[in-house]
């Protein structure tokens, strides 16, 4: 007796926000390559239920400094550029394929180098450069150094049309403000919370930023780290901007690679953990894997650091992506 | 004989040497604050000592600061040599009961309106008898000839009398040709002969209803006889050197402080009681009864019964309805053979306090369903109508007690308890009695809240905005408001309300509302299905019902469904105490009533932390709020001005 499957296909009445990122020469800017995300109708990669029009993408990191603590598996791929945030981020494009360049502004740590906001500045300059596609600018972490470093670094990339972060509950007027007036898109970040997400939304909106104009960065943990917390609070932030919540319908932003290149799993050598192989492929593995997880879940924009991790990444979001890709 | 000059009173009195500051104020006609009546230990009759010899005891009332700058307690320091002091405004002996007044009128109002009416039968009561004196005929004994003649006049199938009470009545009645006063005591099914006294003494006859909250004590004297208000008087718990919350309080119970807890929350209650007695000039031992109703925890630590339980899975208390003793047993100083009565709770997290406040709004009775909101340092909130109800407890903290704020205080004489802001950014309040502002109470902070956020003074998230306005400063890394400048106040000092202090408050009104919320949704209801909204707290006499909606405190329902009733515990307490009828019937609603967990409920912290926003995440669950600040644009929906903008190098550019 043939059985009927009832039909379980489900529509959703909201689109999330499509963000596109990077100015060309006609729009004001220099980039050669524009970047959109966003404009999902339904789950990532529900292709029988709507429509994914823009895949995930992969922006690569790059540091205004030298990283100090990067092991020598993921440190082996930079050391020759590294000194030159201009060539680092040439060979994560050229080389690696990067859609993105998202460069953490590390050196302005104020516990490390302490930079200024004129060499800020002056990195990001290199960047642009260098580069044609998209910028990230990701700050310290640390308010007031923040506050001190984005009005120089958000107008050395004015008409770019980069993305700026990251703002947070207690700290996001200057930056809406410097965005508003240098027209750039800017990071919302939240404690792994959907309604602490949704309140800075609220509060950068007040302000009379452009909710369209908003990617949140709803925290990023590693595999065995918290991912399911994490994974969940995206899903339900998802969720609800497919119902209709128009203050949750903006794509999302994970930082993986300085979680996952932070934790032992990672790290540790075959040495100290014999049992575990071989680093070189257990490393980025991890970052690849945290990353896949992410994908499921609404990640649009994913912050990576090994290219290996880079590529299998790729390799993944084209075979999920399938016939959806349009 | 050394000369003691009051300022700023101006006034001179010579007074022998060794005697008390307080006496010498007394001698002078200064009025100081008192309620321990110069044992030391209530800390009110502060005095700063301009210069002069004295002798001041050691006393912890006073910090080392406060020692520096020459406060001594007026009490515990003699007069050596001629002695200048200044009377600090705190100190001022508050005149008259304003506030208990007013109270007490509402609690008429209320009683009329909800027609919550019991029968006059309070629960010690004082009958003069004239017994039939012995003859052959008659040749009952002495208690069953009373017990007779009390029957006459009061259905009571059983009595009970002490051996004290029997040993003393016969030789009474004797002396006084039969004619005696008895006083009777309920105690559940029957009622006991409290004592006997000779002639008819039935006037005499006091009670004392008092609300026992985490942050507040509050005691009312009632005359039992006729059942009036005689007077009212309010302190903070002292408990809370132990912990400002319910929890801290069970922890330290548990650490071996139960009895320590238990002797200060009852001298707390006996200081109140001897400062009304004293003020009403009646005597102690005509004070019959206490009756207290409390949250679970705070009877228990009255009753000196060990809270532990109660906060550990599946939460049980000792006694939800513990039964009436001798007062004297637990330390309170009424009438030796008077007794103590608790309020029965609901569960270990929803108390007697809330028995009281469904007795005293009638919610057990009603047609169609109410919600009770009764805001404490924990919110409890009841959903509910004759049929059922349904009753939960979230932890709010003490920020609405006006505890737990920098310039926070009880609804007394000098509270801010309205403010508003103007467009102009102009601050207008009003205080208790119209007295110079000291401090800011519940519904002052309510206002202020509520007012800074249309104004455009704070963002949605309650954080200060310091470009908004002059009136915003930073002071040691923390942003705070100004709302009176020093030379305004009665106390020299100015009134602020911090960046902490929003936040306690917002917390507080967060898990008030997600407590409510999630009761509602548990029921399977919507607010719209709610009939009307009763506001309960002890706000004092005034609490803006459209402000609170303003920062998310209760659900945006129209204004005319939500009525402030004030501190329905106490309210509650004094029906019971003058009617047996009302305390059968405490006890039916409190068996009557579920609990409904929220620690069980799993996603209460997220609905708290929705909620922890002005007026909430879900601004839809607000339309009034939302269409006032669409209507006025709201300031914090302009764009920060320039001086954000720079240039890099730090110089302004124009945005």
């Amino acid at each position: 007796m043939p059985v009927t499957i009832p039909d379980v296909k489900k529509t959703w009445t909201n689109t999330i926000n499509r963000v596109t990122l990077g100015a060309t020469k006609e729009e004001g800017g220099t980039r050669t390559k524009r970047v959109t995300v966003g404009g999902a109708t339904s789950l990532p990669f529900h292709h029988f239920e709507g429509a994914m029009p823009h895949p995930s993408v992969i922006a690569m990191e790059v540091w205004n400094v030298a990283p100090q603590d990067w092991p020598a598996v993921l440190a082996e791929h930079f050391r020759d550029v590294w000194h030159d945030p201009g060539l680092w981020a040439k060979k994560c494009v050229e080389q690696y394929g990067a859609d993105l360049i998202c460069l953490r502004l590390a050196g302005c740590d104020p516990v490390g180098q302490n930079r200024g906001p004129q060499e800020a500045a002056q990195a990001v300059k290199r960047l642009l450069e260098s580069v044609g596609v998209p910028l990230i600018v990701w700050g310290t972490g640390n308010d007031d150094k923040d506050n001190e470093i984005f009005p120089a670094v958000a107008e050395a990339a004015s008409g770019e049309n980069c993305l700026l972060g990251t703002i947070t509950e207690d700290n996001y007027k200057t930056l809406v403000a410097l965005c508003t007036a240098y027209k750039h898109k800017l990071i919302a970040e939240s404690p792994c919370d959907v309604n602490i997400a949704k309140q800075v939304n609220i509060l950068a909106t007040d302000m009379g930023f452009k909710p369209e104009d908003i990617v949140m960065y709803p925290t990023s943990a590693a595999l065995g780290y918290g991912l399911e917390y994490v994974y969940s609070v995206m899903e339900r932030a998802r969720l609800a901007a497919l119902r209709g919540d128009k203050m949750l319908s903006q794509p999302m932003i994970c930082d993986i690679g300085i979680e996952v290149w932070g934790v032992k799993e990672a790290r540790a050598s075959e040495q100290e953990l014999p049992e575990w192989g071989e680093q070189t492929e257990r490393g980025p593995l991890w970052e690849a894997t945290t990353a896949y997880v992410y994908l499921l879940t609404g990640a649009d924009i994913l912050v990576l650091r090994h290219p290996q991790a880079v590529a299998s990444v790729r390799e993944a979001i084209k075979q999920l992506m399938g016939d959806g890709l349009k | 004989m050394p000369k003691v000059t009051f300022h700023p009173d101006e006034v001179t009195v010579e007074v022998e040497r060794s005697v008390t500051l307080q006496a010498a104020a007394k001698a002078a006609g200064v009025e100081l604050a008192s309620i321990c009546g110069g044992d030391g230990i209530c800390g009110r009759c502060r005095l700063i000592i301009k210069n002069g010899n004295i002798d001041a005891a050691p006393t912890t009332l006073l910090n080392r600061h406060e020692v520096q700058r020459g406060y001594v307690l007026a009490c515990q320091t003699k007069v050596l040599g001629d002695v200048e002091v200044e009377v600090p405004p705190e100190t001022r002996a508050e005149e008259g009961q304003i506030l208990i007044d007013i109270d007490a009128q509402r609690f008429r109002a209320l009683y009329q309106e909800e027609k919550v009416s019991f029968r006059h039968e309070p629960l010690v009561q004082k009958l003069y008898l004239e017994l039939t004196p012995p003859s052959l005929q008659d040749n009952l004994g002495d208690e069953q000839r009373l017990y007779r003649e009390i029957r006459r006049r009061r259905e009571i199938p059983i009595m009970q009398t002490g051996l004290k009470v029997l040993q003393a009545l016969p030789k009474l009645a004797r002396q006084h040709q039969w004619r005696v006063t008895a006083t009777l005591g309920w105690r559940g099914g029957t009622v006991e002969i409290l004592q006997i006294e000779g002639g008819d003494l039935s006037e005499n006859n006091y009670g004392i209803a008092v609300d026992i909250g985490t942050s507040t004590v509050v005691a009312h004297l009632l005359d039992l006889k006729t059942g009036g208000m005689m007077d009212a008087e309010a302190m903070y718990n002292s408990q809370r050197a132990y912990g400002e919350e319910v929890t801290r309080r069970i922890l330290y119970a548990e650490r071996g402080g139960l009895e320590q807890l238990q002797k200060t929350v009852v001298n707390d209650v006996n200081n109140l009681i001897t400062a009304l007695v004293a003020r009403n000039k009646i005597a102690q031992h005509d004070c019959w009864a206490v009756l207290c109703a409390g949250n679970t925890t705070m009877m228990h630590l009255l009753l000196g019964l060990g809270p532990a339980s109660i906060r550990r899975d599946p939460y049980v208390s000792s006694s939800t309805a513990p039964p009436p003793v001798r007062a004297a047993e637990v330390g309170i100083q009424i009438n030796p053979r008077g007794l103590l009565y608790c309020l029965p709770a609901i569960g270990g997290w929803v108390g007697g306090d809330v028995t009281a406040g469904i007795l005293a709004t009638g919610l057990y009775e009603s047609d169609t369903t109410v919600m009770l909101i009764d805001v404490g340092t924990n919110g409890e909130i009841v959903i509910g109508h004759k049929d059922w109800m349904v009753a939960c407890s979230a932890s709010a903290g003490p920020a609405f007690e006006g505890s737990g704020v920098k310039c926070g205080m009880k609804a007394s004489r000098g509270a801010i308890e309205r403010v508003q802001i103007a467009a102009d950014g102009h601050l207008i309040y009003k205080t208790v009695g119209n007295a110079k502002p000291k401090g800011i109470c519940g519904s002052g902070l309510i206002d202020l809240v509520a007012g800074l956020f249309e104004a455009g003074l704070v963002d949605r998230s309650g954080r200060l905005l310091p470009e908004a306005s002059p009136r915003i400063r930073t002071h040691d890394g923390l942003s705070e408001f100004v709302v009176v400048p020093a030379q305004r106040t009665g106390t020299g000092k100015e009134i602020v309300i911090t960046q902490a202090d929003i936040e306690n408050l917002l917390r507080a009104k967060a898990a008030i509302y997600a407590g409510a919320l999630i009761l509602m949704k548990s029921l399977a209801l919507d607010f719209d299905d709610i009939d009307r909204v009763f506001l309960a707290g002890g706000f004092g006499n005034y609490l803006d019902r459209e402000k609170a909606i303003t920062i998310g405190m209760i659900p945006d329902l129209p204004l005319e469904k939500t009525r402030f009733v004030g501190n329905t515990s106490v309210i509650g307490a004094k029906l019971t105490l003058l009617s047996q009828e009302a305390l059968e019937k405490s006890y039916e609603i409190a068996k009557n009533v579920t609990y409904y967990d929220l620690i069980s409920f799993p996603h209460y912290y997220e609905e708290f932390l929705a909620a922890k926003f002005l007026p909430h995440t879900e601004i839809e669950r607000f339309p009034s709020v939302q269409e006032r600040l669409n209507a006025q644009g709201v300031k914090a929906l302009t764009p920060s001005p320039s001086p954000v903008l720079t240039d890099g190098r730090g110089g302004l550019k124009a945005g």
